[in-house]
């Protein structure tokens, strides 16, 4: 009797949930939440309970309305697993626009698969996950999870507003911890309506109504305006190893005792190969370049993360012995290295790619990359990539400068920031010399410089086969008719460093035939300017992330017989986002006419009110339209 | 003497080649020291041997096993070239079983002050990996490799696949400098080998044969399917089938644009099994002739596939209602199929969990949906087959095989005509398909299981006219109409690309690359209903293209519809071109003279044909009163060109790029 009661309160219960929890009908969303949305998140709820130091629960549920196929890529049902993190139960459910269940989708209906099928990765990270093909909008997704990991140490932070172009209608977090584990907590650009109560153990928030926000160019990052909110264990364990920290400082310290110290150790032949090698070395400067060299010539990026060494580098006998290693392992590998000659050089937490900055104030495991920072006493200090084999000595690139990272020192952790390339230092410039035929064809001969960023975008074209150099200059002045390349050469300047390309090439139709004339573009090569879209209702500010700087020189030999009939005016402006100088000059040298063009382009970087945008634009249409400029050539006889 | 003095010099020729040791770990000091390829300078790696050994090894315990070992040594020259010092091994797994890899040895060689150094490969090198329920994978990272590094290693692949022989690669995209190839098969196997016949290169094989003892007892009955009868310790002598190839000097593969499927164009060796014939039981014939492979699939689940009607039966009879006309079912049933299943990414020429699933889920692979269309088409009287076909990235089948489909769609047989349809693509009409479908030719398998083949390659012309009226302003601005049409194939790309876009994201798309434009009154028709053409017209004012000099206006009357690169701007071409579909681009530019201006100059007529007017294109200028008109006219007839047109083809579109960019000037009337 007694059962029957008990099974019979079950299915009610039960009913009683899926009457009231499944309301999916898009006829409920708010008219707001549909503007530039392609998906709608209807309820999100994140459940997180730390059981123990090692033991945490995950639960995850979220709905999330599809409004077309570029929402769909926010409606997945998949979640990641390993060895220390196990999936316990996933289901997926979907409803159609009524809000009726179409599809109930059962955990052993997930497809698995490993996570990384990329070349030079190795991980036993995996996704189990279920890929659903929709055969109509909208419809609505409900994925829920049960996660269970015993690395209590990453606690996913809550951020309801996970992109661009999906609105949120409800989304709720709570974080239950009965271990009583101390916590500590931090917001970031919370809404004004945000609900929250927050106590020693226990954090409940909730938002709701969040329109969808729109991408719009030159903006900063996503991080600097979504909501976000940071929670961290003071007591974790990452993997079995036990730690405690409460700020940067504390969490620094525990990562190089607990993954870094003790692991540099290498043998006695490579110790007498560098010193070797260093001995005739005046200076530790001089002393790091060597050993990065050899670091660069003995070494390859093979990414293996298995298990703990995720987090932690392998040895560097090991790498010492295999010749590769991630970038934990080959920074690890040349910290070592540099050490057994007495240079000082700590380990770098940073975020590689798009610009993204580790959180100063919230101590937490952030990062997916790792450099090496050298400290200098009276100069600038040096930064080295140790996952690339031809990049110079102290070269970062648009990679991981100028952002925060994490240097994992002995003494503790300490927030500083990478070199910044300012716009000067980010040169490009050319010289040209343009011998014109009377049928306005073209011999020219280039000189161009790059320094700064742009040497990282075009100093690994020397190592490319001729065949494809060839094909990239041609790609690179596709606007250049029919160009023939004669000659390349290049010079890498690797202390500076610098690349120079010197090309000579031949061309057709360089100058227009119109009638007896010539028109003659002034703008050999095009300027590098973005095309900005047009936007009236700009909402972010305005962010140049890097300013960089373009001189060139063009050289106009006309054909004999000719003249310049008309030569557009020099132009000068400038601006507080850059400058744009047009220099034209004619001049006779031996009976020659000679048009020399010189143009220098400017772009700063800075940050700048939303109503700016339109500004910006303007000056680089205008600098569009100024490239589109002609000088008239007639025929003297 | 002189003789003598050859006879020597041979002599050394020969011994020089011997002194290169190709036994595992007799690496020699001059393979590590080599700087350059000999022949190919600017390659990054060389394989400077690769052996590899496919035979069937008889175990009395374990049974028959197909083994292929490999040995490979390459030479790394820089940096690029490591790459190569990662190996992947691909590896097959059924429900019961899978190939496994083993005996794996590796050795990088290096040189330190003139002497070389080994390095092994050890087990923390060698990763094993699950990819996903059918494929895995055994990754070989040599250690201490860097530029001039020699690796070399060794494994073996065991499958318990008897009937099935990978495709041996002879060329890859670095050189080889000595390739070894033998397979050995026993008799049992009736295998019939294929080189790549659209490979430029030739390889020598030499056939042989072999006796060879096998001993079987009653009791052995493992692994041999085909072992029956009882006989007490015997010995049977079979004959083995040996082929082998030994070459020098492959010359690298080489990548370019606008190629089908570059595998299609690289040598190797393929094996066709045609029977079976084991010790004691009859021969058993696998699918040799076309006709015998369609025949086998469509016995094999497409027929029944195609005569199920339960499901839909009743929705169908609804659809119907009332309609007669064969046309329209067929259209109807199209639409019905494509609106109600959609394409979950699969291919495939059988039904993943059959149509019956699919229709209830609305989801399914090529096989459910378009076995669907075509069972509901037969259901509704139409006389529509399955066409099986291989999607370009299955390449080009060099022989009759069930593995050179990969793919279904449906055909209905008209009496001169045909009409093929592809469900999968939400896009496209009747008698367009998608670009995966377009490839080789299709096998129509009709009633009963004989089957024909079809051409899959599109032929009707698709169509796109733009025309664009111009007016001058008088801040050197122009301000103009933009009237755009698009049919069949160029009205499905539009639909992929753009018909998902919102108005706002179109528009800023559309501004992307016309210059310092603004566009509105943006009006598009027809951008969902397919079949139909798209009609799409704007209004824009465009400032930066007009020059005004000395009273003179110089203007490029193709403005933003002018082509801006020649596509093809490689010097040399190795492999065929492959355009997506026949078209015909029509551009008018209707530009009214401002008051007080007349025409000094105009660009000159021009009519460029290629290929015996498979390609044509026409530059005409016309006046008339105040209007100056600009015709430009792109016709091409055909979409695949040999490496021997490549010139012609570059040259034709250079021409038309430059007639694109002349321009015309006005000059005040005085």
């Amino acid at each position: 009797m007694r059962s029957t009661f008990s099974l019979f309160l079950i299915v009610l219960l039960l009913s009683c949930f899926s009457l009231t929890a499944q309301d999916y009908e898009i006829s409920a969303i708010a008219p707001e939440l549909f503007l530039n949305a392609n998906a709608v998140v209807r309820s999100e709820e994140i459940s997180i309970e730390v059981k123990s130091i090692d033991k945490i629960i995950i639960h995850k549920k979220r709905a999330v309305t599809v409004l077309n196929e570029y929402g769909e890529r926010h409606a997945l049902a998949a979640d990641v697993y390993d060895k220390d993190r196990k999936i316990k139960d996933q289901e997926a459910y979907i409803y159609d626009e009524y809000g009726e269940e179409i599809r109930k989708i059962k955990k052993r209906h997930f497809k698995d698969h490993s996570l990384v099928t990329g070349g030079t990765l190795h991980s036993d990270n995996r996704v189990s996950y279920f890929d659903y093909t929709p055969n109509k909008y909208p419809y609505t997704l409900v994925y829920e999870s049960e996660v269970q990991s015993s690395s209590t140490i990453f606690i996913k932070p809550w951020e309801p507003m996970s992109d661009y172009l999906i609105s949120v209608e409800q989304a709720r977090y709570q974080f239950k911890n009965p271990s009583q584990i101390p916590i500590r907590f931090d917001e970031r650009n919370m809404p004004e309506k945000v609900e929250r109560t927050a106590s020693k153990y226990e954090l409940n928030y909730s938002v709701s109504n969040l329109p969808a926000r729109q991408q719009e160019a030159l903006s900063p990052d996503f991080t600097e305006f979504s909501p976000k909110l940071l929670v961290a264990l003071e007591d974790f364990s990452l993997i079995g190893v036990k730690g405690h920290a409460k700020n940067w400082e504390d969490l620094g310290r525990w990562q190089y005792e607990n993954l870094i110290s003790e692991r540099g150790r290498l043998p006695e032949t490579t110790l007498a190969k560098i010193e070797k090698l260093t001995a005739e070395a005046t200076s530790d400067s001089e002393k790091a370049r060597i050993i990065y060299n050899f670091m660069q010539e003995n070494t390859r990026y093979v990414s293996v993360q298995l298990g703990i060494g995720g987090w932690q580098p392998i040895r560097a006998s090991e790498v010492d012995k295999l010749g590769y290693g991630d970038c934990k392992a080959l920074t690890n590998y040349m910290m070592a290295l540099l050490q057994s000659q007495g240079i000082a050089s700590n380990y770098a937490v940073v975020y590689g790619g798009e610009h993204r900055n580790i959180d100063a104030k919230f101590a937490s495991m952030e990062g997916n990359h790792v450099i090496l920072q050298v400290p200098q006493e009276n100069d600038e200090t040096v930064w080295l990539e140790c996952t690339n084999q031809n990049l110079p000595f102290n070269y970062l690139g648009d990679f991981t400068d100028n952002r925060n990272v994490l240097l994992v020192k002995p003494g503790g952790g300490e927030i500083v920031s990478t070199k910044k390339y300012l716009p000067e230092e980010n040169l490009q410039k050319s010289k040209t010399n343009i011998q014109l035929n009377d049928e306005g064809g073209f011999l020219a001969s280039t000189k161009r410089v790059s320094k700064g960023i742009p040497y990282g975008n075009t100093y690994y074209i020397e190592r490319r086969k001729k065949r494809n150099q060839i094909l990239s200059y041609k790609e690179e002045w596709g606007y250049l008719k029919n160009i023939d390349i004669a000659r390349l050469e290049f010079e890498n300047n690797k202390q500076m460093p610098s690349f120079t390309e010197i090309v000579e090439f031949t061309g057709e139709k360089l100058a227009l035939k119109v009638g007896k004339r010539f028109l003659l573009p002034l703008n050999f090569f095009k300027p590098e300017v973005e095309k900005l879209p047009r936007n009236t209702h700009r909402k972010l500010p305005v962010e140049i992330k890097r300013g960089k700087m373009f001189q060139d020189g063009f050289i106009y030999h006309l054909p004999e017989g000719y003249t310049a009939e008309a030569i557009p005016e020099s132009v000068n402006i400038e601006n507080e986002f850059g400058r744009y100088v047009l220099d034209v000059v004619l001049k006779k040298v031996e009976g020659k006419e000679v048009l020399t063009v010189n143009r220098e382009y400017v772009v700063n970087e800075g940050r700048w009110n939303p109503e700016k945008y339109e500004d910006y634009r303007e000056f680089l249409n205008l600098i569009l339209a100024l490239n589109n400029q002609k000088a008239v050539l007639a025929a003297t006889h | 003497m002189l003789r003598l003095y050859f006879f020597l010099l041979f002599l050394l020729t020969i011994g020089s080649i011997h002194a290169q040791d190709f036994k595992f770990g007799k690496v020699s000091v001059a393979e590590v020291v080599e700087k350059v390829h000999p022949q190919y300078p600017e390659a990054n790696a060389a394989v400077l041997f690769r052996e590899h050994n496919t035979y069937y090894e008889i175990n009395k315990h374990t049974g028959i096993m197909l083994v292929t070992k490999v040995h490979e040594r390459i030479k790394i020259y820089n940096k690029e070239g490591v790459d190569w010092a990662e190996k992947v091994i691909s590896t097959y797994h059924s429900d019961s079983d899978h190939e496994k890899v083993s005996s794996t040895k590796g050795i990088t060689y290096n040189l330190e002050n003139g002497k070389l150094i080994k390095d092994k490969l050890r087990n923390n090198g060698i990763f094993e990996e699950k990819v996903n329920e059918y494929n895995g994978k055994v990754t070989l990272n040599m250690p201490a490799v860097t530029e001039g590094s020699v690796i070399e290693y060794e494994y073996s692949l065991r499958s318990p696949f008897l009937t099935s022989i990978d495709d041996i690669p002879l060329q890859y995209t670095i050189p080889i400098n000595h390739l070894e190839v033998k397979i050995t098969i026993p008799e049992f196997f009736g295998f019939q080998k294929h080189f790549n016949t659209r490979s430029q290169l030739d390889f020598q094989i030499n056939e042989s044969r072999k006796k060879f003892t096998y001993n079987f007892t009653q009791s052995q009955r493992s692994g041999v399917r085909a072992v029956k009868t009882s006989f007490q310790n015997n010995k049977v002598e079979y004959l083995e089938n040996i082929y082998e190839i030994s070459e020098t000097d492959i010359p690298p593969l080489k990548d370019e644009v606008y190629v089908d499927y570059l595998q299609n164009y690289a040598a190797f060796l393929t094996w066709e099994l045609q029977y079976t014939k084991f010790p004691n039981s009859p021969i058993e014939n696998f699918s040799q002739t076309w006709e015998g492979v369609a025949k086998t699939i469509f016995d094999n689940g497409l027929e029944k596939e195609i005569n199920r009607t339960g499901y839909f039966k009743n929705d169908l009879k609804k659809l119907l209602k009332g309609i007669n006309n064969p046309e329209d079912k067929i259209s109807k049933i199209y639409n019905f199929v494509r609106e109600k299943v959609k394409w979950n990414k699969l291919a495939g020429y059988v039904s993943d969990n059959g149509a019956k699933v699919a229709y209830k889920e609305g989801a399914g692979n090529t096989g459910d949906i378009n076995l669907m269309l075509v069972a509901m088409l037969k259901h509704a009287g139409i006389n529509a087959s399955p066409v099986l076909l291989s999607t370009q990235d299955n390449g080009v089948p060099l022989f009759p095989t069930r593995s050179g489909f990969n793919y279904v769609i449906a055909g209905i047989e008209l009496p001169d005509d045909i009409i093929l349809l592809d469900a999968t693509d939400h896009n496209a009409f009747l008698n367009e398909l998608p670009k995966r479908a377009r490839n080789w030719q299709g096998r129509l398998i009709r009633q009963r299981g004989s089957s024909a083949w079809v051409d899959l390659m599109p032929k009707k012309q698709a169509v796109q006219s733009k025309s664009i009226n111009i007016q001058f302003k008088d801040n050197m601005k122009v301000e103009g109409k933009s009237i755009s049409n698009y049919s069949g194939l160029f009205a499905k790309s539009y639909r992929e690309n753009f018909a998902g876009l919102n108005r706002d994201n179109y528009i800023q798309l559309l501004e992307e690359d016309k210059g310092n434009i603004v566009i509105s009154g943006l009006d598009i028709k027809n951008k969902k209903s397919i079949g139909e053409d798209i009609r799409q017209t704007y209004e824009f004012e465009l400032a930066d293209v007009v020059e005004n000099i000395n009273d003179k206006i110089y203007f490029q009357p193709m403005v933003f519809e002018a082509i801006k690169e020649n596509p093809f701007k490689a010097k040399k071409r190795h492999y065929p071109i492959f355009l997506d579909f026949p078209s015909v681009t029509n551009k008018r530019i209707n530009i009214m003279i401002p008051e007080g201006y007349k025409v000094e100059s105009l660009p000159e007529n021009t009519i460029v044909e290629f290929k015996n007017g498979k390609g044509e294109f026409k530059f005409i200028t016309t006046v008339n009163g105040n209007f100056l008109r600009v015709d430009s006219v792109l016709n091409l007839n055909e979409i695949v060109f040999s490496p021997l047109e490549y010139n012609n083809l570059k040259n034709f579109y250079e021409q038309m790029l430059n007639k694109h960019s002349e321009a015309i000037v006005l000059t005040k009337a005085r």
